[in-house]
């Protein structure tokens, strides 16, 4: 069963990710001074969404759906989750090596073409939607009906 | 009755000079007795007599009482009769033989410490135990078996107290902790679980739901604030815009001198303030369970317009980025940036989304706050949790 205060601790330490990530989403632009440290902050963001990545699969490990075998249950729910965070990843490294390697030189320099501004706007939709979809995950696994055996997943086995 | 008739002489101190008399006194007694004990619990009986009757005492007397035991009401009652006359004889075997008791160095031990039964009868069986054996050999059968009734009825009365000595509750518990059994004090262990009870009772209260349901409140808070903020800066921006822009846009270079400034720091805030209003809109309309989104889409339910409303502002935004960036970029600009006259090609079609986010997002906050409790994702979220838990309810109440 799920400690609350495990949970808890889980819980925030993913919304403190999301949080970095939303902030570098919203203002790295704005912090790019010298290119080091849109370099540091796109580094840092990268790692925190995998760092994500991993957490909410290390929750999914600690269910008692999974434990029980029911992975195609847990991957049937939160697959929107999981397909969202591994494209907003690939959207994101690939714009942060687009951007830097536009503006390695000159961090102050007009960078935009058709291109980056169509990969900019996924990738900040992308992050959006993941967010949400993250966030909803997160919540969702705090279910207690996730840690246990109960009559609905008994009716979800039967039923998947 | 007779049998309690016949009791008070056992109660009663033996005469220290008259131990012949005490052995028909005690003989009837004994007799009377043990149909009592075998009654109550001839197991029991068998077992603790086993146990009294040392392995250095005379293996008969013990085999002989076990088949008392095992033997019928009326197998008893035709033994008594044919145990009388033996009792006369063994009786005057005894009186015969007492002088030579007294004689012998073991026999001398015997009187007093039988006179000690009644006192201390524990330290007396140990005392006579290799006396008695001798004792027994030297007067046979009958004599010994009396002796050994006698004192296996006594010491009846002490090993009965015995094992309820030790089997009666201690004041320590064993509990088991981390792999070992540790000696808890019960009143202890009754102190530290009466004070379990109180968190116990608070634990049910905050659990992992709850924590989820709070931190879903927290956003749903945030979201509140960002919606209404939102709306101020969007129309705020676009009024800014106007003034700066002069009438029918006739003064842009005086926008791009004095909106250069502001424009990529507002472009950040309004990518941050759209997300957290569109993930909260989402949240409202429980926008991952598809059917229900779509659904209250197809019922032009107020809040899916909204969160409709949110990302379509938001994409919007999102692809000013590039004319954002060029107005930041002004005075770093070299002719190629802001050629003359280009203006206004750019910052006309910035300036009418920019007039449509803010539509869009006041009409948000509009539709928005015509529900503004309505949050699908608490509901379904946790509603079906709650069908649930009064089986559980009664579960648990069933098995206490």
């Amino acid at each position: 069963m799920l400690q609350t205060s495990n949970y808890s601790l889980v819980l925030s330490l993913q919304f403190l990710l999301l949080s970095y990530d939303l902030f570098v989403n919203s203002f790295s632009e704005l912090l790019r001074m010298a290119p080091v440290i849109q370099l540091v902050l796109f580094i840092l963001q990268d790692i925190a969404i995998l760092f994500n990545i991993i957490i909410i699969f290390l929750m999914f490990f600690n269910t008692f759906v999974f434990q029980a075998g029911l992975v195609t249950l847990l991957v049937q729910k939160f697959k929107g989750s999981i397909i969202l965070a591994a494209v907003y990843l690939a959207l994101s490294i690939s714009l942060h090596v687009w951007v830097m390697n536009l503006r390695w030189k000159d961090s102050n320099r007009f960078v935009w073409t058709n291109g980056l501004q169509t990969l900019f706007v996924f990738q900040r939709l992308a992050a959006v939607l993941y967010c949400y979809f993250y966030k909803w995950t997160a919540v969702r696994l705090g279910d207690p009906r996730f840690y246990q055996d109960s009559l609905w997943l008994r009716k979800e086995f039967l039923q998947g | 009755m007779e049998k309690k008739q016949v009791r008070p002489p056992r109660v009663l101190p033996p005469v220290p000079s008259a131990v012949q008399d005490d052995i028909p006194l005690n003989r009837p007694k004994k007799k009377k007795s043990r149909p009592k004990n075998t009654l109550v619990s001839t197991s029991l009986d068998g077992l603790v007599q086993a146990a009294v009757i040392r392995p250095s005492e005379v293996s008969e007397p013990p085999t002989k009482d076990q088949a008392e035991h095992t033997e019928t009401p009326a197998q008893r009652k035709n033994k008594k009769t044919r145990l009388l006359p033996e009792l006369e004889t063994s009786l005057s075997q005894k009186k015969a033989s007492s002088p030579t008791l007294l004689r012998n160095e073991n026999g001398i031990d015997v009187e007093p410490a039988e006179e000690a039964v009644i006192q201390k009868p524990r330290k007396k069986t140990k005392k006579t135990q290799p006396s008695e054996s001798q004792y027994a050999n030297e007067l046979g059968v009958e004599d010994e078996d009396i002796i050994a009734d006698e004192q296996s009825n006594l010491e009846q009365q002490t090993v009965f107290t015995a094992p309820t000595g030790i089997s009666q509750p201690v004041g320590k518990i064993f509990v088991e902790k981390s792999r070992r059994f540790q000696a808890a004090d019960r009143s202890e262990l009754i102190k530290t679980t009466e004070n379990l009870d109180v968190p116990m009772d608070l634990k049910p209260s905050w659990t992992t739901r709850d924590v989820a349901l709070s931190v879903h409140r927290v956003f749903r808070m945030i979201g509140f604030f960002s919606h209404g903020f939102l709306a101020g800066c969007a129309v705020w921006n676009i009024v800014v815009i106007y003034v700066l822009a002069g009438d029918q846009l006739s003064n842009l270079k005086n926008l791009l001198q004095q909106y250069k400034t502001l424009a990529y720091p507002f472009q950040s805030l309004l990518y941050l303030l759209l997300a957290l209003s569109t993930i909260s809109a989402f949240d409202r309309i429980d926008f991952a369970k598809t059917s229900v989104a779509i659904r209250s889409f197809l019922a032009l339910d107020p809040t899916a317009l909204a969160s409709f409303l949110y990302f379509t502002a938001l994409i919007l935004s999102l692809s000013q980025q590039m004319t954002s960036d060029r107005i930041h970029l002004y005075t770093f600009g070299n002719g190629s940036l802001w050629a003359a006259g280009i203006e206004e090609q750019i910052l006309q079609p910035w300036i009418v989304v920019n007039l449509v986010v803010a539509l869009l997002v006041g009409l948000a906050w509009l539709f928005l706050s015509y529900r503004p409790g309505m949050d699908l994702s608490e509901e379904l979220m946790f509603c079906s949790d709650v069908e649930e838990y009064p089986d559980k309810d009664k579960r648990i109440k069933a098995s206490s």
